[in-house]
């Protein structure tokens, strides 16, 4: 059966398997995990770039997924928000519990290895519609806003990591991130 | 009541946290405000759907392929026959009268208290009954029993929906070919019957429709009732 194609679509499956999670329906769960574990694996190993944390950290993930899965609701947002939130929230915990230095971007080489043999998606983010306004925001933002966000949120990096990462005053990089995100709330309630 | 500077200030811790640089105990102490607070907590989630899209470039990675059986085993989910064979016949005997005694205590207390507040009968053509159904409490739970061995096409299940007036069907989940299934209901499904005056059954692939909506063929419709 080939997946969906729109991010509609997507969600739409998402959510009915969320449901049939919440109803204790392996065969459910391994169908998500079949649809969604590549994303959040690239999420969290990003984050940790150690393999053995990042495959314990999908695990982790997975079993949120499964006891949380009556609490998702579509008033609680899309289905891929929610489960890359679960994914990212705890590749920053274990960050933090490692005390891992941090690095800039690129995944370690064996991942580049699994991401060839991958046979997943063209389209790397399906979920994501290219229409959307936030696309439309993101463009506005300085290329230093931009990075700096990117850095946050894909890598995992704090405040101090980016502002050594990319050599500039601490202070400096917390106002970029603080205009970017506050550019971004205007723009998207514009 | 949430002030315009407490609003702005709710925004940008929100928008902080979902980013990942909210560290420490001010993430710890944001999250427990979060867990108690609707509004932080919609603001999260405001965040959450939009930054979502800074990782638009993220690559997909194929996890390796122990992982996916790792958590089958963290959550008790693998086969057990394997594990059955494994035991001495006496110690299987008896390991399946103390299960079916547990499994009965916990269904049993697991029920309601209160009465069905909805039923419905799937019969063949020939008037033969397939399934019982019966909706406990407000709708919180959905109780079907197979009234006879219902023999399935090979690779294929059948698949119970509730067909609201003026939207489209929800699954209520795959039907038990033999003995009784007890499951609770999410809001979406409650909303769903609650908005229903009948029930079908459809045939879907192993595990039900992958789609979310009837794939095969609608082969019973039932009317719900009040119960008996």
């Amino acid at each position: 059966m080939n997946p969906p194609q729109s991010p509609t679509e997507l969600d739409a499956q998402l959510e009915r398997l969320l449901e049939r999670c919440a109803a204790a329906d392996t065969q459910a769960l391994q169908r998500l995990y079949a649809l969604v574990s590549p994303m959040l694996f690239a999420c969290v190993t990003r984050i940790l770039r150690r393999r053995a944390l990042a495959e314990e950290a999908l695990q982790d993930v997975f079993i949120s997924i499964w006891q949380q899965a009556a609490q998702f609701t579509t008033a609680r947002g899309r289905p891929m928000a929610w489960m890359m939130s679960i994914a990212r929230y705890r590749a920053i915990d274990l960050l933090r519990r490692e005390r891992i230095a941090p690095m800039l971007a690129a995944p370690p080489d064996e991942y580049r290895a699994l991401d060839a043999e991958s046979d997943s998606q063209d389209s790397s983010t399906p979920w994501l519609s290219s229409a959307d306004s936030m696309q439309r925001c993101l463009g506005l933002l300085s290329d230093r806003q931009a990075r700096c966000l990117e850095l946050a949120y894909i890598d995992g990096n704090s405040h101090e990591d980016i502002a050594r990462l990319i050599g500039s005053p601490l202070g400096t990089v917390k106002s970029w991130i603080r205009r970017g995100l506050r550019s971004l709330r205007q723009c998207l309630e514009s | 009541m949430t002030t315009p500077d407490n609003h702005e200030l709710i925004d940008r811790l929100a928008s902080e946290y979902v980013l990942g640089t909210l560290r420490g105990l001010a993430r710890r102490r944001f999250e427990r405000w979060r867990a108690n607070t609707p509004h932080v907590d919609q603001r999260c989630r405001f965040w959450e759907e939009r930054l979502m899209h800074l990782a638009k470039d993220l690559e997909p990675v194929q996890p390796p392929a122990h992982i996916w059986p790792a958590i089958q085993r963290r959550l008790h989910l693998a086969t057990r026959q394997s594990a059955l064979r494994r035991m001495r016949p006496f110690a299987l005997a008896a390991s399946i009268l103390l299960a079916l005694g547990v499994a009965a205590l916990f269904y049993w207390r697991s029920l309601p208290a209160n009465h069905a507040t909805a039923a419905a009968t799937i019969a063949a053509k020939s008037g033969e009954h397939l399934w019982e159904l019966q909706v406990f409490g407000q709708a919180d739970r959905l109780v079907a029993r197979a009234a006879k061995l219902t023999a399935r096409p090979a690779g294929s299940d059948y698949e119970l929906w509730a067909l609201p007036k003026g939207a489209a069907p929800v699954s209520l989940g795959v039907l038990p070919a033999a003995g009784a299934s007890s499951r609770a209901l999410s809001l979406r499904q409650k909303q769903a019957l609650a908005l229903s005056s009948q029930v079908a059954v459809s045939i879907e692939p192993l595990g039900g429709s992958p789609t979310g909506q009837p794939t095969g063929a609608v082969i019973y419709i039932a009317q719900l009732r009040a119960p008996s």
